[in-house]
């Protein structure tokens, strides 16, 4: 009997407590505030690449909201980023993607990681016409399905290879065998791909292509294989842990060429503390490297700026992954500008219509909504440090040969 | 001569993945349990190498010796405070267990390490040792006679020690060893902590030669249940067998039809091995 007045009590605290906390201030806040939902995976094999994009977010949340938000129209909207974890499945981050749009409500989107599950996740941010910004997925399929609501702020593959390519043949022109291995993934593939057709253009031999599977723990015998073909060229894609364990595996089966090139791993910081002296000279080609000098009209201004606040708040120097993603969230508030609106389709407009330069570099989309107006930089590791040796605006050092 | 370094490879790497998986059978063979915490344990072992090598300057081989006996104490008590409770119950409920224990030692070390990978590089590095053309890294060379040490030592404690034939007694009847006055709790909680420890002392060893991440451990796991499949379960020689064949075949499967199909190959054989010959290799059931 007693019971009954404290549970109408509570009931009555709690129903008060929603209107004021949950129902008030929140249909106030809707208004006020852009949900951009990034799906990302921050656990499993990815995760690691997940906590760069997720750096790169935050920090340009962090720079936009604190020049006063975005402005809509002369309207001062705060940006909120609705991080999802798809567990590095790609299955989940279609999930991920329609859960975002349909129940948290974002307005916008910026797609899962890297080629292949920016690509699944594509489909559904086009059923739904959300403009979705992909900073990772560089590979050409990931664009051309004809959709109008995806952008990219990597360029094709091949901006990648050719201009290394031209370097190698410029620099040493000894270097006639090439040997390629390849994760067996959308864009590690592709680039290796992309590779085979720049060295065969310029007349190279490619004596070793082979891929390997997702999540190998063993290169030994494939490298072994690899250094009896005696390549002078050895190029090969993966992610972080796939190329910290590869390059150890090819100093303990001494393979050494003049020329060892591996994309991505080597931009990152982490991949030269892994590797030690066993990085060295080796070389790789990013989107964009903090050596680049750009003046920018976007929120960050200048690259300089870009690096000052990234090193501030994290402590590192940024490499091109997490540069991506602030690039994204930068391009995305210049369309909500430029368009006046957070109406879908009017963003979509003046997104695709930007042609400007930022901190990231020359942003210009093509048909497909590929950014086609960057010039990827070509990075060397030399003395423990990454040094850009391309293009000739940014260049810090020379090609050196010879990788042990 | 590429064959032959492809056969010293596969063999070094076939050590290893015995060392992986020689506790993981012992568990598996003694207990009925299937260990999901296994290959988190072996990651947190490498961490614990990591660690006392950047910060204190440890040799792995040493953080070993540091590594075993903590394993033992850990694996020890979580059987008896928790296992234990459970070692009854149908052998999902016991995974369920150690799955969800799994989680939380894995998202444990995630919070606590975070996601980025670690790599222990020795300085100066242990180099390298060639035999004529073959070349052979010095540190996977120990790590494999360390490994084969270690598994060869636990055979020596489960056939010639007491509590190791007490061990053996409980796996073949449960019944008839509580009867001749074997503790079965504490027999089953000291198979645990010789697992865990089994899994704990490879985490230095494999830490020298992959990268560290708090993910791994699934990669551990599921090559331990290839080898216990291959080898036979809940041997020690059977762990030994199957590693040794494992790490052969995914090397040659690798040279013949690619490195993407090696762990086709190495899959299909299991998928045969089941049909054909479901005791594994040495074809004994129940451990000896």
């Amino acid at each position: 009997m007693t019971r009954t007045p404290i549970r109408r009590a509570l009931g009555a605290v709690g129903l008060l407590a929603f209107g004021i906390l949950g129902a008030g201030p929140c249909a106030v806040l809707a208004q006020d505030i852009i949900r951009v939902g990034a799906p990302l995976p921050l656990t499993g094999p990815l995760a690691p690449d997940a906590a760069k994009q997720q750096q790169g977010y935050d920090l340009w949340a962090e720079t936009a909201n604190k020049a006063g938000g975005v402005n809509v129209g002369g309207k001062r909207m705060k940006v909120e980023i609705v991080y999802v974890d798809y567990q590095s499945n790609t299955p989940r981050a279609v999930q991920a993607t329609e859960k975002l749009i349909t129940q948290d409500k974002v307005n916008f989107l910026f797609s899962p990681f890297g080629s292949g599950a920016a690509k699944a996740a594509s489909a559904v941010s086009e059923k739904y016409e959300v403009p979705t910004i992909a900073a990772t997925a560089s590979s050409e399929q990931v664009y051309d399905q004809g959709y109008k609501y995806l952008f990219g702020t990597f360029t094709p593959n091949p901006t990648l290879t050719e201009p290394l390519s031209d370097m190698v043949r410029k620099n040493a022109a000894g270097v006639q065998r090439v040997a390629i291995l390849a994760r067996n993934d959308l864009f590690p593939l592709a680039i290796a791909q992309e590779m085979e057709k720049s060295a065969k253009k310029r007349g190279m031999n490619v004596v070793y292509f082979e891929r390997y599977p997702i999540g190998t723990l063993d290169y030994s015998a494939t490298l072994a294989q690899m250094k009896a073909q005696a390549p002078h060229w050895i190029f090969a894609t993966g992610y972080i842990n796939d190329l910290v364990t590869m390059k150890k595996q090819m100093g303990d089966l001494k393979i050494d060429a003049p020329v060892v090139t591996m994309i991505t791993a080597p931009a990152f910081k982490e991949f030269i503390d892994a590797s030690g002296k066993g990085s060295e000279n080796i070389t790789t080609a990013a989107w964009w490297h903090p050596a680049a000098r750009y003046k920018g009209k976007d929120v960050f201004g200048t690259t300089e700026n870009y690096n000052k606040l990234f090193t501030a708040k994290y402590k590192i120097d940024p490499d091109y992954s997490p540069a991506s993603a602030s690039a994204a969230g930068a391009i995305l508030q210049m369309g909500i500008e430029r368009a006046g609106s957070i109406e879908r389709r009017k963003v979509r407009d003046a997104i695709a219509a930007i042609n400007e330069m930022t901190f990231w570099g020359p942003v210009k989309f093509g048909p497909t909504g590929q950014i086609t107006s960057l010039e990827p930089p070509v990075i060397q590791i030399q003395g423990g440090k990454h040094v850009a040796i391309y293009p000739a605006s940014i260049k810090q050092g020379d090609l050196r040969l010879g990788v042990k | 001569m590429l064959t032959l370094q492809i056969l010293a490879n596969g063999l070094v790497l076939g050590g290893l993945y015995a060392c992986i998986a020689a506790g993981f059978s012992l568990v598996w063979g003694v207990l009925n349990v299937i260990n999901i915490l296994h290959g988190s344990f072996i990651v947190l072992g490498g961490y614990l190498a990591f660690f006392a090598y950047v910060k204190l300057g440890i040799h792995p081989f040493v953080s070993i010796l540091i590594a075993a006996p903590i394993f033992f104490v850990l694996g020890y008590a979580l059987q008896r405070a928790l296992i234990n409770r459970m070692i009854a119950a149908p052998v999902l409920l016991t995974l369920s267990l150690t799955f969800g224990l799994d989680l939380m030692l894995s998202n444990g070390m995630l919070y606590a390490f975070t996601a980025d990978f670690k790599k222990l590089t020795l300085d100066p590095p242990l180099g390298v040792v060639s035999l004529g053309s073959i070349v052979l890294p010095v540190d996977r060379l120990f790590a494999m006679l360390l490994a084969l040490a270690l598994t060869g030592l636990l055979y020596l404690v489960l056939s010639r020690s007491r509590i190791g034939r007490a061990i053996v007694a409980v796996r073949m009847d449960r019944e008839a060893a509580a009867l001749m006055g074997v503790n079965v709790k504490h027999i089953y909680a000291m198979t645990f902590g010789l697992g865990a420890l089994m899994a704990g002392a490879s985490g230095p060893l494999l830490a020298m030669i992959f990268p560290i991440s708090p993910l791994s451990g699934p990669v551990y796991l599921g090559k331990a249940f290839v080898i216990c499949v291959l080898g036979g379960l809940g041997s020690v020689p059977g762990a030994m067998i199957g590693g040794l064949a494992l790490g052969v075949v995914e090397s040659f499967g690798a040279l013949w039809f690619g490195p993407e199909h090696s762990v086709t190959l190495s899959f299909t054989l299991l998928i045969l091995m089941l049909l054909f010959r479901p005791t594994g290799l040495l074809g004994r059931t129940g451990y000896a």
